[in-house]
């Protein structure tokens, strides 16, 4: 099992290598000289000289990536052409927002999710099966940002029960907060609900034919505590997996999402620095989300490995 | 669709490993498709919105984009079903036209995605070794950018235009070609007929291209199908979000950004381009649902 997590660990160091070096490319795409692309088109000759010096942009493209990499695991990103902060710092005022929807959300899904997948597992190939199948359907088709549009008329405009759009912090006022983010995080979880309710019931379907569910009924267990204590608990396992390869979907779909609710979380930070230019704060933000990424399906695959007695033998046995 | 049998003793590999045939196909087509009425009602809306796109001159007579300043924001009516926006253009003619730049943007870019992943694919299922090895963690790597952040990363190194957004997408939704390919490789490869055809002296690329490609076309169209509408939302998240079709291009996510500044006077403006792009996407889905039923009857 050791030898299963050190190389599992491995692929992610190195997963991560080749995302730094993707991203790094990508920035020297951008037309024009990388010092001008790195501190703006307002900086003045001294500013470029600074960011020249830097970066050691007069060194071999190999150096200037080292060097690069270096500033960026010490957490040094750059900083903003716009505000002049650092890159760092300001993701991470913004990023308890968007961690925020992204948890409401994740709640939204699975409560939605796990129940409707279990229902249609168990009564298969009935009404409530075909309806929570094309309900899924149907939420897998949605666009979520034509949702929260409509949300937004239905709910703000014409009934007037939530406000449409703001941001107050958490720790300010927590209704209020909370009013706030009940329209995102529905239209947000929405979305993944409907991807996850589908792995649930065909992940329950596969668990509710095993040998010791059969065992279970055979014992004369009541059919309720043959799904939730037997079937469920091995059954959600896949859905776990699921649920971390979903992360980047999520974020993607905070970004619109935030968009919207205009909530000033990360995503609208990218999409406002895509268009006032602010490369130094797109490519931070790209990094950081593919990074955490890989890092958050590492943890997934880690924590099951180690709870898992199946994998954990297997993985040990062919060493991978 | 059946590999073809290099000598009468590998028939029988032939017909046991391969596909069925290609009556077969239809017959099963048949049955699903009476089995499963929502399934052809997608298929059958798909092509609806084919017919809208191809032929929205006719359909669409209205210019799209021409603006009347003596109708800005009024509700549907007899001349315009779907009333008129911010700028007096004609909603209808604007949701009709915008089918074509949805299509464009779904069809290439999945186009595109499996015109690069599924050589590169196959490549490295067949070959294994170092180049598969280098091309899965260059594949892990590229997957851990969410989709949109990764979009919305080339569209910022590119500039915003449909092109641009549609090689975006293509780009993003490539690894799952070349994961997908691979894997299927992998599993064909060890198969009877293609050891035989490599016994009877078949170069690589002829093993590749005639036994073993044909036999992992049905599952890759079955891919395609269900990313189709995924690719089509994600044009309309980048239009909406101003990165992709800039205007006065009619797109639907163009047109529901506009929509979201007018939400209390003209909330029709929102209705349409939301319907399509949902019922677009929830035909190509349904239409996939079925069409895995008919190529694929092991994986329900």
């Amino acid at each position: 099992m050791i030898e299963f997590l050190v190389r599992r660990a491995l692929i992610s160091a190195l997963t991560l290598l080749i995302i730094s070096l993707i991203v790094f490319t990508g920035v020297r795409l951008i037309p024009g000289d990388p010092a001008r692309v790195l501190a703006g088109t307002d900086a003045d000759a001294s500013g470029l000289e600074e960011v020249r010096e830097k970066y050691g942009l007069r060194d071999p493209i190999p150096v200037q990536y080292a060097r690069w990499l270096g500033l960026a695991l010490r957490g040094d990103l750059g900083e903003s052409i716009r505000t002049r902060t650092s890159v760092a710092w300001t993701v991470a005022i913004k990023a308890p927002i968007t961690l925020e929807l992204a948890a409401l959300s994740l709640l939204v899904a699975i409560a939605l999710a796990v129940p409707a997948g279990v229902i249609a597992a168990v009564h298969r190939n009935t009404f409530w099966d075909v309806l929570a199948s094309g309900v899924s359907l149907c939420g897998v088709s949605v666009p979520n940002f034509w949702l929260g549009i409509m949300l937004i008329l239905l709910v703000s405009v014409r009934l007037g029960w939530l406000p449409a759009s703001g941001f107050v912090p958490l720790a300010e006022d927590v209704a209020g907060n909370l009013k706030r983010m009940v329209m995102p995080s529905l239209v947000l979880g929405t979305g993944l609900a409907a991807v996850l309710m589908r792995q649930t019931r065909n992940a329950m379907i596969e668990v509710l034919s095993a040998d010791y569910v059969r065992t279970a009924r055979a014992k004369g267990l009541a059919q309720r505590a043959v799904v939730v204590r037997h079937a469920l608990r091995n059954g959600l396992i896949p859905v776990v997996t699921i649920l971390g390869l979903q992360m980047g979907a999520l974020m993607g779909g905070a970004v619109v999402t935030e968009q919207i609710f205009v909530l000033p979380g990360f995503g609208r930070l990218i999409v406002e620095a895509v268009f006032t230019r602010d490369y130094p704060v797109v490519q931070g933000v790209v990094l950081i989300t593919a990074s955490s990424y890989v890092l958050i399906n590492l943890l997934v695959d880690v924590s099951y490995t180690v709870l898992n007695p199946r994998i954990r033998i297997r993985g040990a046995a062919d060493g991978g | 669709m059946a590999g073809s049998a290099a000598s009468p003793a590998l028939t029988m590999a032939v017909a046991t490993g391969a596909p069925a045939s290609r009556g077969g196909v239809w017959q099963r087509a048949w049955r699903v498709g009476r089995r499963r009425p929502a399934a052809l009602a997608g298929a059958a809306l798909v092509v609806l919105f084919v017919v809208t796109a191809l032929a929205a001159p006719w359909i669409a007579t209205t210019d799209p984009v021409r603006t009347d300043w003596a109708k800005i924001r009024k509700a549907p009516s007899w001349a315009h079903p779907f009333g008129t926006d911010d700028l007096g253009r004609d909603g209808f003619s604007r949701v009709v036209w915008g089918a074509r730049i949805s299509m464009q943007a779904g069809v290439f870019s999945i186009l595109l995605a499996m015109a690069i992943g599924v050589p590169i694919g196959l490549v490295a299922g067949y070959y294994r070794g170092a180049l598969d090895q280098l091309i899965m963690r260059l594949t892990d790597a590229w997957l851990a950018f969410p989709f949109l952040i990764l979009a919305i990363g080339l569209v910022t190194i590119l500039g915003p235009s449909l092109v641009n957004a549609t090689l975006a997408i293509g780009l993003g939704a490539t690894p799952t070609y070349i994961r997908l390919t691979r894997g299927l490789v992998l599993s064909t490869k060890e198969e009877d007929y293609v050891q035989g055809a490599r016994a009877l002296g078949a170069g690589d690329v002829r093993v590749m291209a005639r036994h073993i490609l044909p036999n992992v076309a049905s599952a890759i169209l079955v891919q395609a199908t269900v990313a189709i509408p995924t690719a089509i939302i994600a044009e309309a998240v980048l239009s909406f979000l101003g990165l992709g079709v800039q205007p006065p291009a009619p797109s639907w996510g163009t047109m529901l950004n506009a929509a979201q500044q007018f939400l209390e006077q003209a909330p029709w403006m929102a209705y349409w381009p939301g319907l399509a792009i949902f019922t677009l996407a929830l035909s190509f889905n349904l239409a996939g649902d079925g069409l895995r039923d008919i190529l694929d009857p092991r994986d329900y």
